[in-house]
């Protein structure tokens, strides 16, 4: 086994980081050990071949996806994107996501029913659109996450309304018919997720389908929900 | 055509441009997707990850220190999202380099596409703070202090790791009977 001294010599000639008397030091170890002269090799090939990998192109279609799924409004800026190209953009799994996140316009009407909380309790919270219905909504009351997640449908379509609060940042897999995708950073006071956020559900449709939702915080899940539409809707 | 500079485009974007953070997608979408392909060796966790990234990206752009460089902003981003996803997988999902047994024996040098799937086996033996260095260091080719920089350490310990992960990679080899 070589010494500290001469790998880190070898090394450094592999990064091409050798002055003149460090190369010569390592022509004296290489002469004197054969051993050395091994590791040099094995390490110089190896280096070779990481070197040598190819970069590979990534899915044609993910810069339209990256683009697709950018939330209309960028935290710290009062700038709004175009909403049409958000509905427009090819989208890869998780693309139709993050894209929906509407701006903090967004209206829901909470339908509540059985144990859950009156209507009147959220009103305060909820601007008065009458274009929003509530068709399910699950409190989140034990466990590190707390607030609430509603099934809601608008004009444009069937979407997810989330009020989330966490000590940490929450990110939310949505599973549904023939659709997943993941929402980051949710449940935090200040960050991407501040707030009320309401995402589009562009697969869902109005058949007995329902939508799982599972929590995460630093990679763990922390909860589990599942939204279906209530009978009426 | 002359390109913008980062920096350009980073403050274009502050100010509502779309198009400059296109202009950023396009530049660094391939260099961020193959960081997370090389560090997790699965094209679908990669393009979900790029898209993450530039998400993140994009909401925290008012907080990007434009005294760093911003390259080392997005791929440092990019490596925490792979490190994020390499954390949920369960243990039997690790990718855990079963491929090496069509990895010639060891009376054979291996040559070609056959090296670059023995190396990528051993990537994926060794654990994910080294890989990261070698990702960075010999399919990103950044300098030790880029890594640095991405990795908040100090370029010794930088280094350190890379030598550490260089010769893991030879031990695995050799193992495996692919050198």
């Amino acid at each position: 086994m070589a010494d500290p001294v001469r790998l880190a010599l070898i090394h450094a000639e592999i990064d091409g980081e050798l002055d003149a008397r460090q190369r010569a030091e390592l022509a004296r170890s290489l002469l004197a050990d054969p051993e050395t002269r091994a590791l040099r090799e094995d390490l110089r090939r190896v280096c070779a071949t990481l070197d040598a990998v190819q970069e590979v192109e990534p899915p044609p279609q993910l810069r339209a996806s990256i683009l697709g799924a950018l939330p209309q409004t960028r935290r710290g800026s009062a700038t709004s994107w175009p909403v049409s190209s958000w509905w427009s953009a090819p989208v890869l799994r998780y693309a139709a996501a993050v894209a929906g996140v509407l701006t903090a316009g967004a209206i829901v009407f909470a339908v509540l029913d059985g144990q859950r909380p009156a209507a009147t309790d959220v009103a305060g919270t909820l601007a008065g659109s009458r274009a929003t219905t509530t068709l399910d909504t699950v409190q989140l009351t034990s466990g590190p996450v707390a607030g609430r997640v509603s099934l809601v449908r608008d004009a444009a379509g069937f979407g997810l309304a989330l009020e989330l609060k966490a000590s940490a940042p929450v990110d939310v897999f949505v599973a549904g018919s023939g659709y997943t995708f993941r929402i980051n950073g949710l449940g935090q006071q200040h960050g991407p997720g501040a707030g009320r956020s309401t995402v589009a559900l562009p697969g869902f449709r109005m058949d007995g389908q329902s939508v799982d939702l599972t929590f995460l915080m630093a990679g763990q899940e922390v909860g589990r929900a599942t939204l279906k539409p209530t009978d009426g809707h | 055509m002359i390109e913008e500079d980062d920096g350009a485009l980073v403050r274009r974007c502050r100010d509502g441009d779309r198009g400059a953070f296109e202009q950023l997608v396009i530049r660094y979408q391939k260099a961020v997707y193959n960081a997370a392909l090389r560090l997790l060796r699965d094209a679908d966790e990669a393009s979900d990850v790029a898209q993450t990234t530039f998400l993140k990206v994009f909401e925290h752009l008012a907080d990007y220190d434009p005294s760093f460089k911003f390259y080392s902003w997005i791929y440092r981003i990019a490596i925490n999202e792979s490190l994020n996803v390499l954390g949920r997988r369960r243990p039997h999902e690790q990718i855990s380099g079963e491929e090496a047994d069509e990895a010639p024996g060891p009376d054979r040098l291996i040559e070609g596409d056959q090296a670059r799937r023995a190396i990528e086996d051993a990537l994926m033996r060794i654990n994910p703070e080294l890989r990261t260095v070698v990702v960075l260091r010999h399919f990103m080719h950044l300098s030790y202090q880029d890594m640095g920089e991405i990795l908040a350490l100090p370029e010794k310990t930088v280094k350190s790791r890379l030598y550490s992960a260089r010769q893991l990679l030879r031990d695995s080899l050799i193992e495996h009977g692919a050198t």
